[in-house]
């Protein structure tokens, strides 16, 4: 369905994008990890055709996305990083506006605000000013309003930014059902807990160019240690810590460390005696399945979150 | 005390990182002072009122006024006009110059009729014919006409007085009362009997040049006064139901509409802020569709706004609006149209919202300052008029006067409205390059 093909982008001496190629097949929910700055919000720019590629193209549909066009731009709906919206009048005269901006008019306009309301739960609050609405309900609303003219791909842009944990669910739900009802999904995110938990493929992307890329099995499946131990940060492990280093890599986030060991430390009996010997009691240690995070972690050197 | 100081300099770096606002305090002040300096500081010289003069009179007295209204410090004196054959110029006649006034070429004509001073006149024969569009220009005209001719009428103060005393007592005992003067003041004081008599019968030209004798203040001026007779007639705008603010409310207009017109084009910026503007440009829209809207909607907004004032105007204070509406409608669609194209390239030009108030704020001013909108702009030094008509605001102004005051017709504004709209298409040609270029998009 979206095919990209080499693309490069640069902002003056900035290398936004360096030779990107991505195959998305319909109906896929596809997942674009990588740190802020990595370069997916320029990579989502160059699809809905905000801004052109230095070289390189994009097609949807075997029909080349540019600039000029316009009737390609029906296809894709996007789902931007920033509340796109205009806050100071309602829910219903916002899909109003974007609607008719579609082409669509009278009856079914009114018809498919109703059903996109309803989708994103906000049919109740369809005559309220969207500057009195929570975060939560603002990126909803963001959602539907790209819905609007039943899009066959849909492109969200860290659609979660800033939402609290019950209206992210809410999202989720709502892109899962899409998903399942055909719609192509492109997804882009830093939190590695969001692509695994939707994508059913994803690209891990690091200062502009596609580090990997697979089904989440495939991408784990790129590290010789499956398996990461979790070390409790508290006042028994944090002076003891550093005498691990040499097992592997060790990260630190706020609650707890992370030792992703290396190839001479697969077995669990080397490890934990080396953790004996640190003097880190047991109860602090757990065994856990090896994440995207550390499928970067091992491209890189870096965690998501530096 | 510390944290004062701290908070103080944190207040200071946030200022001067802050260019638009650095540019609003200083910059627009010094502008404005350049502009007031040179019109009331008498900084450099100050730009002539023109004035028409037409001397049918063939009395050396005549020719010496003339010299004098020639040299008049604030008075451009216009003797000439080019026909429409435009082969040579021709001598102002007194019908070609009231009709200079009453479309606006030129705010006052003085004739001098052929009676000005004949052999037997008691006094000084004026015609003044102005159009009072802006009351600083009449008081400066007609202080300045005043000055040219009061230091010149006490030298002809004799002969005027026995010319009158001559249609009261005849002439014979005229004579008799300026001889018998004559002798007693030679006897008494000392004077020339010869000359005292010369004095009361014959003009002294060389006298009359003479600059020295400045205008008098005292009561004596209403005396000279009545030996001038000065006939004015007001060509344009004495119906007007309010003159004061039939005159100023097209350039108060103007710069209200240029300053919510240019908020209105640089709403760009906004939406761009608010990512409503890349929401737009992913749909099935192109870059030229959003311009030509913004475009579009400000410019009916400004005609809406401008519409309103002017009714309002009616309704509060009775300016005429309605009797010429046809052309107010098409000057308010012509200065509309020039005041979004100002937003739109303002808009282009800026790179952010806080740039393009600052530097908005500032050219706004100075057009208005420049442009007419506050006061007449031959007020002006020479060099600032020049540049003034190179403003959409001073096109606009005179426009708005032509309709509301002078009730032009369409031929009237014609001009005026080419070279509006020839403005709006300029700007907005360079605007759309520049957006293909710019940082808005």
């Amino acid at each position: 369905m979206l095919n990209i093909n080499r693309v490069d982008k640069s902002f003056g001496n900035l290398q936004a994008l360096t030779n990107v190629s991505l195959k998305i097949e319909k109906g896929e929910f596809f997942g674009l990890l990588g740190p802020n700055g990595a370069g997916k919000t320029t990579l989502m720019n160059i699809i809905i055709g905000y801004f052109a590629a230095d070289t390189g193209t994009v097609s949807v549909d075997s029909e080349m996305m540019t600039y000029e066009n316009l009737t390609m731009r029906k296809k894709i709906g996007y789902v931007p990083q920033d509340i796109s919206l205009y806050l100071e009048l309602t829910a219903q005269q916002n899909l109003k506006i974007f609607g008719q901006l579609y082409d669509l008019e009278g009856a079914s306009l009114n018809k498919k605000i109703d059903e996109v309301l309803d989708l994103v739960q906000l049919k109740e609050r369809s005559g309220d000013r969207v500057k009195e609405f929570s975060g939560g309900m603002k990126r909803r609303l963001n959602l539907a309003a790209s819905l609007l003219h039943d899009p066959q791909m849909l492109l969200c842009d860290e659609p979660t930014v800033g939402v609290d944990p019950q209206s992210r669910n809410a999202i989720f739900d709502m892109l899962n059902q899409l998903n399942r009802s055909g719609k192509t999904i492109v997804y882009t995110t830093h939190y590695m807990e969001e692509a695994e938990r939707l994508c059913s493929r994803l690209a891990i992307i690091d200062h502009g160019r596609i580090i990997a890329s697979g089904t989440l099995i495939e991408l784990i499946n790129l590290l010789n240690q499956k398996e990461t131990l979790k070390i409790q940060k508290n006042a028994h492990t944090q002076n003891k810590i550093q005498a691990l280093g040499k097992l592997g890599h060790l990260s630190e986030t706020d609650f707890y460390y992370e030792l992703l060991p290396n190839d001479s430390y697969l077995l669990h009996s080397k490890i934990f005696a080396e953790i004996e010997t640190a003097g880190i009691p047991n109860q602090f240690v757990e065994i856990s399945r090896a994440s995207l995070e550390d499928v970067f972690l091992n491209i890189t050197g870096r965690s998501l979150r530096d | 005390m510390k944290a004062i100081y701290n908070l103080i300099i944190k207040d200071l770096i946030r200022f001067l990182n802050d260019k638009p606002a650095v540019l609003l305090t200083f910059v627009v002040p010094m502008a404005l002072i350049v502009i007031f300096g040179n019109i009331f500081g008498g900084s450099g010289p100050r730009g002539k009122v023109g004035i028409i003069l037409v001397n049918e009179s063939s009395t050396p007295v005549s020719r010496i006024i003339e010299t004098k209204l020639d040299t008049a410090q604030s008075l451009r004196i216009i003797k000439k006009y080019l026909p429409d054959d435009g082969k040579d110029s021709l001598k102002f006649t007194e019908d070609i110059a009231k009709e200079y006034v009453r479309t606006g070429k030129i705010s006052a004509a003085v004739v001098m009729p052929k009676d000005f001073f004949a052999d037997t006149s008691g006094s000084l024969k004026f015609k003044f014919y102005y159009d009072p569009k802006n009351e600083i220009e009449s008081s400066i005209i007609q202080g300045q006409m005043q000055q040219a001719i009061m230091s010149g009428v006490p030298r002809l103060m004799p002969v005027l007085m026995t010319r009158r005393a001559v249609n009261f007592i005849g002439s014979d005992s005229t004579t008799m009362f300026i001889k018998n003067i004559s002798s007693l003041l030679e006897k008494y004081f000392d004077l020339s009997a010869d000359s005292l008599m010369r004095s009361f019968t014959q003009v002294d030209t060389a006298a009359l040049m003479d600059s020295s004798l400045q205008p008098d203040s005292s009561g004596g001026t209403q005396m000279l006064s009545s030996l001038i007779r000065f006939e004015s007639e007001q060509l344009v705008g004495a119906q007007v139901a309010n003159p004061g603010l039939t005159r100023t409310v097209g350039g108060w207009a103007m710069m209200f509409l240029l300053f919510s017109l240019t908020g209105a084009a640089t709403s760009l910026f906004e939406e761009k802020q608010e990512g409503t503007l890349k929401r737009l440009l992913c749909m099935p829209l192109n870059r030229s569709h959003i311009l030509w809207s913004k475009y579009i909607y400000t410019m009916l907004l400004g005609m809406v706004q401008l519409f309103v004032l002017f009714v309002f105007s009616w309704v509060l204070f009775k300016v005429d609006v309605f009797s010429n509406l046809f052309n107010l409608l098409i000057v308010i669609f012509a200065s509309s149209a020039a005041a979004v194209s100002f937003g739109m390239l303002i808009t282009s030009l800026a790179k952010t919202i806080n740039q393009a108030n600052g530097i908005s704020t500032l050219v706004i001013l100075v057009m208005s300052a420049i442009g007419g909108s506050w006061f007449p702009v031959t007020l002006l030094p020479e060099w600032m008029q020049t540049i003034s008509r190179g403003t959409l605001t001073y096109w606009s102004v005179e426009a708005f006067l032509q309709v509301l005051w002078r009730q032009s017709n369409f031929a009237g504004i014609a001009n005026h409205v080419a070279i509006l709209l020839s403005i709006a298409f300029l700007i907005n040609f360079y605007s759309l390059i520049r957006f293909k270029n710019g940082k808005v998009f």
